[in-house]
């Protein structure tokens, strides 16, 4: 690889491949470590949980 | 209610009552100006020698209905409806929603006056001028702004999924747009790109692929995340799956655009690189495709009888189906044979029709009943007569594009024993009649369905509104 001919264009190019690969590399460890998964499935109800409901005509 | 909950939250939905009637009535108008459109392909005469309705000025002007107009206030419906819910909060500004529903509408109109007229960028997606492309920045910003500082004052600890799309989605769209619109305006009704040749090529595909991705991808994600477990009344099969299906599309879909100037003056390795992500895409958009189904794991039955979760539960399957089938036309043998040719145009609609707006009525329909109080819709026949049309019409629409896409590629690239071309341009336009016909068909079973979700949207608040008033009458008797 030619680093001699490189422009701050490709250099800026690289820096943002490294940071994104970087951070979907965290992303695969953070979600698939063991720790980590009751702290995420315990949302999976979430949606579920606003069975309130809505008042007709609710202005503030 | 109140003796269950210390206290009730007070939420700000008549802004989202709004959105979603607005969302109702620009889809009927949206693909009906389509099916025109679709018509002038198959009849010309259509044109009527009127400049106004030719299909160069009314082809962009159903692009953004059917997007902006009926995708973007689904999407703002379902966004201040699911942040509220998901939060316990009322919106930050409730005026600034309202003011993000004037501001927004206001541009729709705009649209419909420019574009017929013929004032264009020529950027597909794009179209607009600088005033309007302004404009539009504005009130995205509000939109965000309004949604961000809504998370902000949450009262629940954890943020939910379909947030952290809908986020996405609006750090995204307003990155793309603003770069993408960059123009130096030489009228209030003309301008031209900042950018040049292949650099403008490049930059409109980044807009256009992202577009698909954060806006008809993400934030329908969001849609499908908050719907689908609520309707079926289960949690979302694994959270983590949703977790990582938002930062692996976040991470990957920006590398996309490339695959849309194959064989184009671009240099060869960003197509190459761009299907080569485009083909590792696939992994996280059937994961979450899988995870939207298995999230029905023991409430299949609720199919038989639940028509709205028929919308949802289809709409995962375009989802899985599109999303396979884009990144196999990426491929550069593939791209070949599918580049300009309909087969484009039948891939965005299975997107589009079968995705798009399956999953936003199937949203509409599970909020209208929420938002009026009601138990059932109007109608629920309607709801299944509807589902019908949406499906019948987007399969005969795709299935034409799909066989007059691939008739035009291969008479295209027939040569014959002395290597001349075996068909005129013109003998592959006339083979497309019977498809174009087929299309247009296709596309009238489905804007049928919108008319009618409409009628059932409409009758059904009337019906809640007056049997509001008939209760409230003893009351103040």
């Amino acid at each position: 690889m030619d680093t001699q001919a490189m422009t701050t264009n490709d250099w800026l190019g690289v820096f943002f491949l490294l940071v994104a690969a970087s951070g979907m590399v965290a992303a695969y460890v953070m979600v698939f470590r063991p720790s980590n998964k009751e702290r995420f499935e315990s949302q999976a109800a979430m949606a579920l949980d606003d069975e309130d409901p809505i008042k007709l005509g609710e202005k503030r | 209610m109140a003796a269950t909950q210390a206290t009730p939250v007070k939420y700000d939905m008549e802004v989202v009552r709004w959105f979603t009637i607005a969302a109702a009535i620009y889809a009927c108008v949206g693909t009906l100006i389509g099916v025109y459109v679709a018509s002038e392909l198959a009849w010309p005469f259509l044109n009527f020698d009127l400049e106004w309705i030719t299909f160069g000025r009314l082809r962009p002007l159903h692009t953004n209905a059917v997007i902006f107009a009926f995708g973007g206030c689904a999407l703002m419906a379902t966004g201040f409806y699911i942040v509220q819910r998901t939060g316990s909060t009322a919106l930050w500004s409730n005026k600034l929603a309202w003011a993000t529903f004037i501001g927004w509408n206001l541009i729709i109109v705009s649209a419909v006056v420019t574009l017929p007229l013929g004032w264009t960028s020529g950027k597909e997606y794009a179209e607009l001028e600088w005033p309007i492309d302004i404009a539009i920045a504005v009130v995205w910003l509000m939109y965000g702004f309004n949604y961000i500082m809504t998370i902000g004052i949450r009262k629940t600890s954890h943020i939910y999924v379909s947030n952290w799309f809908t986020m996405g989605m609006i750090v995204m769209i307003t990155y793309l747009h603003v770069v993408n619109s960059m123009a130096i305006p030489v009228s209030m009704t003309n301008s031209f790109s900042i950018y040049s040749g292949v650099q403008d090529a490049m930059i409109q595909w980044w807009w256009g692929h992202n577009a698909v991705g954060f806006y008809l991808t993400g934030g329908f994600l969001a849609i499908m995340y908050y719907f689908v477990p609520k309707q079926a009344g289960k949690p979302v099969f694994s959270y983590r799956l949703s977790v990582l299906h938002f930062w692996a599309l976040s991470f990957g879909y920006v590398w996309l655009g490339a695959h849309h100037l194959q064989y184009t003056a671009l240099p060869d390795w960003t197509g190459s690189l761009g299907a080569a992500v485009s083909l590792a895409m696939i992994i996280p958009s059937w994961g979450g495709a899988m995870n939207g189904m298995m999230t029905l794991s023991g409430a299949w039955d609720k199919l038989r009888t639940d028509y709205i979760l028929r919308f949802l539960v289809v709409a995962l399957a375009f989802y899985a189906m599109s999303t396979f089938e884009g990144p196999v036309m990426s491929i550069k043998t593939v791209n070949a044979l599918s580049h300009y040719t309909d087969w484009t145009v039948g891939h965005v609609h299975s997107g589009a029709l079968g995705w798009m707006a399956m999953v936003a009525y199937g949203a509409m329909y599970h909020m209208v009943k929420k938002l009026w109080g009601v138990e059932k819709m109007y109608s629920e026949g309607l709801v299944n007569v509807h589902f019908w049309l949406a499906t019948i019409g987007t399969v005969v629409y795709v299935v034409a594009m799909w066989v007059s896409g691939i008739m035009q590629g291969l008479m295209w690239r027939d040569y014959d024993e002395y290597g001349t071309l075996t068909y005129t341009f013109v003998e592959s336009v006339s083979a497309m009649h019977p498809y174009y016909a087929m299309r247009a068909i296709g596309g009238l079973i489905f804007n049928i369905g919108t008319w009618i979700a409409l009628y059932n949207i409409v009758m059904t608040v009337r019906t809640a509104s007056a049997a509001r008033s008939a209760s409230a009458v003893p009351a103040n008797a």
